[in-house]
């Protein structure tokens, strides 16, 4: 497979176009969302059907309105969108852009303490392509070297916006666990623990094993605290333990790479001997073979629509992985894990289509609503419902297909890509103009 | 001059793929064998696909068409009215159905591979010198990859076999059909053509000063590549001098002269040097591609172009040259500077200009999504035809097949495709793909895994 050296590229970025991108961002903050209406779309709600020549009426960033018939104040900003499609933003619930190569700490198998907020590289034009394939939102999730990674950030693609702006407000903390031939590779390679996938999770027991040590400890002294105990000494903080006790508290949502179905199968019992939830399954390539056992414990899965041969734990992957697990009752995502795929998520959730038969709605769902859950943003995004944030994706042309292209995508009720505008396409990032 | 140096082929066909660290019960190792190889290419009795949409790329579309093969060829092609069926004909009903030539992939690593990571699998490249002209794709090409039939299942029945990009001269390509007995009836075309890649990937130990290996610049690869083909006229002049010889001491019964010593790398050479074989020039950027062009130009070398994603600038420069692109991939990442369109609307560009362009996956794995990649380019400006074309008779005629390949014509080869909707489509699902009038079994390793586990 010919290799896109990403890496380089960003590498590359010279000084010049460093301060170039430095000066257009800090030129240009979003101005304030006002009132919008977009009309005559078909909307596609991904939770109540399709509307014909819909409108959706947006106020204050929000969708305050959808439907056939909707008043709007005159005052409003009018798109119309005739002919064209309405759906929610994309979500991409598994994704390594926009952190300069930050991925790993692979430097310990052990690294909850990480967070991703703090390499988060709000000017990498990674965003902006995926903008401008419709992603409104992601999950910037730490890589698979070590069982356990470290936590996630959710960004919204605004483009242009400072970096605050783009950290999609009070989303719920997720962290990143591992497994199979990442982490036995990394560390087998350095000839430590783990080489094997026994060795992996026993390092991730233990790791709970201290975590629950250390919850106990800390849970004795506020017990003592609360008893006005004078003799109360607070044990010593420490954040790698912080964030697992946090996993056994239910505080953090975990996220696993996986691949084999034997491993999830592990990962669930694990998952009960400590009294931790699952949140999903990443890749989860063999899902098909465990889908009652990922259902019954409402376990989401975010895969991928049809890779596979790329390593030998992705043998057995299947392009009807999504559907069939989906109509065991799994919640399916479809996700990019890529720079490349994320612009074109619609595309692969539309496979779903091809391979298992699943409906529009089914398919969509797969790359709004569903990732959205699997991040705990669905009360926010993921669906054209009224309460939600008004991050929408105009297409020109029908969205699940090959040639349905973003026209206008905007977030919180302003548009942060227009096919039309000339440089970038970007309203308030100005570079190329 | 040069005696072929390919035999062995068939002794690495049927070395079973090993290294798996996983065992599989016998029996699927059985299904494998099945599934993959598929018997003798042979059509005795006429088939005929009644009642589909025909794209037949040369002369149209032709709704309510009769397609017929026999004999590996398609024999009668038109209106339901205007095409009589032979009698003992096997007759499928069509309606609904989309039918359109074969696809072809003009670049792939079939063959090459099974499980990227695992490098025992994996013949993509020899990387030890950036010279490898003497080696043959064909000899590693596996005809037993379960790759394979995945690819054919959606429409691909033709396609480039080349090494990837990591040697400047990384060795030749060859041009197969995805199916057929063995190696032997697959790789239609050993030797078809051989990459020249002048993308900057290709420099050795890039990094330290002190891990640096030559070449590790550009100007280091390219007087590499100058040596090379000086080196291979000379030794081109020296059999030319050697036959001379040969033929005046056979007519004047002198005794018979010392042969000059073979060199396969520079032997490997010569059909390029005579322009008798393609040289896939790769570059990226206009400064690479100028470069390349030029040692091209003064070797006198046959070239098509291959990738030219960040050459957006040179487009017109690149239509004077009045040679075929391979293009992009068009999912190549964009340049710091570069609008998010620059390289999905580069196919279109290129078109305007007149430039003959095809597609290539680029990929093992993902060949089954070619189609694809030209149905993304029209959302950028292609024309439909064109999009259509890159992936069938354009190809045909850049490999030099266009009279057995890529439309669907009487004479040509009846490879035939049967879908349910717009071959360009995400969505469409192949239902039937003939490959040399053959039916192709409709299963891969993959359908074989989802009924397994669909019980």
């Amino acid at each position: 497979m010919r290799r896109i050296p990403t890496k380089k590229l960003a590498l590359r970025c010279t000084l010049l176009c460093t301060i170039l991108v430095a000066a257009a961002f800090s030129q240009s903050a979003p101005s304030p969302p006002t009132e919008v209406v977009i009309k005559n779309a078909t909307v596609m709600t991904v939770t109540h059907g399709n509307i014909k020549n819909g409108t959706v009426y947006i106020k204050d960033g929000k969708i305050v309105a959808v439907g056939e018939n909707v008043s709007a104040p005159s005052s409003a900003t009018v798109i119309d969108a005739e002919g064209k499609y309405l759906t929610p933003g994309i979500v991409d619930c598994h994704s390594h852009i926009a952190l300069d190569d930050d991925v790993n700490e692979a430097t310990s198998p052990v690294t909850p303490q990480m967070m991703m907020k703090d390499a988060f590289d709000y000017q990498d034009k990674a965003i902006y392509r995926a903008l401008a394939g419709g992603v409104t939102t992601s999950l910037l999730l730490h890589g698979s070297a070590n069982m356990i990674g470290g936590q996630a950030v959710v960004i919204k693609h605004k483009y242009g916006a400072t970096r605050d702006e783009m950290l999609f407000p009070n989303a719920p903390g997720s962290i990143k666990f591992a497994s199979g031939e990442n982490p036995k590779r990394v560390y087998g390679s350095r000839d430590q623990l783990p080489s094997t996938r026994m060795g992996n999770f026993a390092v991730q027991r233990q790791a709970l094993v201290e975590a629950q040590d250390y919850m106990r400890e800390w849970d004795n002294y506020n017990e003592k605290v609360k008893r006005r105990d004078k003799d109360a000494t607070p044990p010593k903080h420490d954040l790698k333990l912080e964030a697992l006790a946090d996993v056994l508290r239910g505080k953090l949502m975990v996220q696993i790479h996986i691949y084999r179905a034997d491993e999830m199968l592990t990962e669930i019992a694990l998952a009960k001997e400590f009294g931790y939830k699952i949140r999903a399954f990443h890749h989860a390539l063999e899902a098909y073979k465990v889908s009652d056992q990922i259902a019954a414990n409402n376990i989401g899965i975010a895969t991928f629509a049809d890779w596979w041969g790329f390593k030998q734990e992705a043998w057995d992957a299947i392009p009807w992985n999504a559907t069939m697990a989906m109509r065991k009752g799994v919640r399916v995502a479809i996700k990019s894990d890529s720079e490349d795929y994320t612009r074109r998520l619609n595309q692969e959730a539309a496979k779903t289509i091809r391979y298992g038969g699943a409906t529009e709605e089914e398919a969509l769902k797969m790359i709004t609503l569903n990732p959205a859950w699997i991040i705990g943003v669905d009360d926010h995004v993921g669906s054209i419902d009224v309460g939600k944030d008004a991050d929408l994706v105009i297409w020109d042309g029908y969205p699940l297909s090959t040639t349905g292209v973003p026209e206008k995508v905007l977030i919180d009720g302003d548009v942060y890509f227009d096919r039309a505008r000339a440089g970038f396409g970007t309203t308030h990032y100005k570079e190329g103009e | 001059m040069q005696p072929s140096s390919i035999s062995q082929q068939q002794a690495a066909s049927q070395q079973g793929w090993s290294g798996r660290r996983r065992s599989w019960p016998f029996t699927w190792a059985l299904v494998l064998i099945l599934i993959s190889s598929t018997p003798a290419l042979t059509q005795e009795n006429p088939l005929a696909l009644k009642g589909g949409k025909l794209l037949t790329i040369t002369h149209g579309i032709i709704e309510n068409g009769v397609i017929v093969m026999q004999g590996g060829k398609i024999i009668a092609i038109g209106t339901a009215s205007s095409v009589k069926i032979p009698s003992g004909a096997q007759i499928i009903d069509a309606t609904g159905m989309t039918i359109y030539p074969g696809l072809i992939d003009s670049e792939t690593q079939l063959g090459l591979t099974e499980i990227s990571a695992e490098n025992m699998t994996n013949d993509l490249v020899e990387a030890s010198d950036e010279i490898m002209p003497h080696m043959h794709t064909a000899e590693a090409f596996h005809a037993e990859s379960a790759l394979i039939p995945v690819a054919r299942l959606n429409g691909i029945t033709n396609a480039v076999v080349a090494p990837i990009d990591e040697d400047t001269l990384p060795g030749q390509d060859c041009f197969i059909q995805l199916a057929g007995a063995n190696a032997s009836e697959m790789l239609l075309i050993r030797d078809n053509a051989m990459p020249l890649n002048f993308t900057g990937e290709e420099r050795r130990n890039k990094g330290g000063f002190d891990k640096r290996k030559f070449p590790s610049t550009r100007m280091g690869l390219a007087s590499q590549l100058r040596q090379a083909f000086i080196d291979a006229e000379d030794y081109r002049a020296k059999w030319v001098d050697y036959d001379g010889k040969k033929t005046d001491a056979a007519q004047n019964k002198k005794p018979e002269p010392l042969a000059p010593k073979r060199d396969l790398k520079l032997e490997a050479l010569i059909p390029y040097l005579e322009g008798k074989k393609t040289i896939v020039l790769a570059a990226e950027t206009p400064s690479d591609l100028q470069t390349a062009v030029s040692l091209a130009n003064e070797f006198k070398l046959k070239f098509v172009l291959n990738h030219i994603a960040h050459s957006q600038s040179v487009l017109d420069y690149v239509a004077s040259l009045e040679v075929p692109v391979i293009v992009g991939p068009i999912y190549e990442a964009p340049k710091e500077y570069e609008r998010y369109d620059a390289v999905y609307s580069l196919p279109a560009q290129l078109y305007k200009r007149g430039v003959k362009i095809v597609f290539a996956s680029y990929s093992a794995h993902n060949v089954r999504n070619l189609p694809d990649q030209a149905g993304f380019a029209t959302a950028f400006g292609l024309p439909y035809d064109e999009a259509l074309k890159a992936i069938t008779l354009n190809a045909a005629e850049v490999w030099g097949v266009a009279d057995q390949l890529g439309s669907l014509d009487v004479g040509k080869t009846a490879n035939v495709v049967v879908a349910n909707g717009d071959p360009l489509d995400v969505k469409t699902d192949v239902q039937r793909v003939f490959i040399q009038g053959r039916a192709i079994p409709m299963t891969s390793r993959q359908t074989q895994l989802r009924d397994e586990y669909s019980k």
